[in-house]
């Protein structure tokens, strides 16, 4: 059964990371790529990580896919004129070889040394809402303090950006 | 053939080099932002193989950081567009080269 949900939810999402690259249109670009999140979310719980795979789906397929598509659909029509035209062939070697190498090199890996299986027991509870927020507001208090403020920044830069200039306070 | 953790970090490997792809070949900024997107899902999704592998749910927690740099990045970088589209009226990264020339 995990193997079915494996290729299953490995199939959706390298479907849905491929259709963002390929498809023309902006919009049709980002409901692809909530389609991947949502195959993503699928890994996440095979993985044994249900309380990320819950976010997963909340913050990333939810939140953050909104605000793009909000995004794109107040300033533009679905394809950019630019998109149209294709890419010149002196260029596509560049784009495919460093992806193609990398598989090269991975696909050698495993030819010589195998694959490596998960050899470590889990403990009861792995993953839940409860052992995350125990780590979160225990071992790693000062990651979660550092990045509620990055958050922070990034909220008012966000503002200093949109507002109009001569009304920004410090002008 | 059973599932064993290569599978998961080519899987990831592999959505990595396809937002990497998408990022060089895409024109237009917010596709481009979204292929980072792609990225970063890739990169969680090497943090939880390697929370399960180890049985340590620190990587879990990295994984909500990254939600959270990720959320940032969108939130800043389409402010930033929506700037630049309101001066320039496009979004599409060949026709913003002031710099470049």
């Amino acid at each position: 059964m995990e193997t079915f949900l494996f290729w299953f939810c490995g199939a959706a999402m390298v479907l849905g990371g491929l259709m963002t690259v390929v498809q023309r249109s902006a919009v049709v670009s980002a409901v692809w790529l909530i389609f991947a999140f949502v195959a993503a979310a699928g890994i996440f719980a095979l993985l044994h990580a249900p309380f990320v795979a819950i976010l997963q789906v909340l913050v990333y397929a939810g939140a953050i896919m909104v605000l793009f598509l909000f995004v794109i659909m107040m300033l533009q029509g679905p394809v950019l004129e630019g998109e149209r035209r294709r890419m010149k062939p002196a260029l596509w070697p560049a784009v495919a070889i460093p992806p193609l190498a990398v598989l090269v090199l991975v696909g050698t890996r495993i030819a010589d040394h195998g694959t490596a299986a998960f050899t470590t027991p889990l403990p009861a509870g792995f993953g839940s809402p409860t052992h995350v927020a125990e780590l979160l507001l225990g071992r790693y208090l000062l990651a979660f303090e550092l990045i509620s403020i990055a958050l922070l920044v990034a909220i008012i830069g966000a503002l200093a950006i949109g507002k109009e200039e001569r009304k920004l306070p410090w002008k | 053939m059973e599932v064993t953790m290569t599978h998961y970090l080519v899987l990831a490997a592999l959505l990595f080099l396809t937002g990497m792809t998408g990022f060089i070949v895409r024109r237009n900024a917010i596709v481009m932002l979204m292929c980072v997107e792609l990225m970063l899902a890739a990169t969680n999704i090497v943090f939880a193989v390697f929370a399960r592998a180890h049985a340590d749910g620190g990587g879990h927690v990295f994984i909500l950081m990254n939600f959270a740099i990720a959320a940032a990045e969108a939130a800043i970088g389409l402010a930033i567009l929506v700037e630049i589209y309101r001066r320039r009226r496009t979004v599409n990264v060949d026709d913003l080269k002031a710099l470049m020339e």
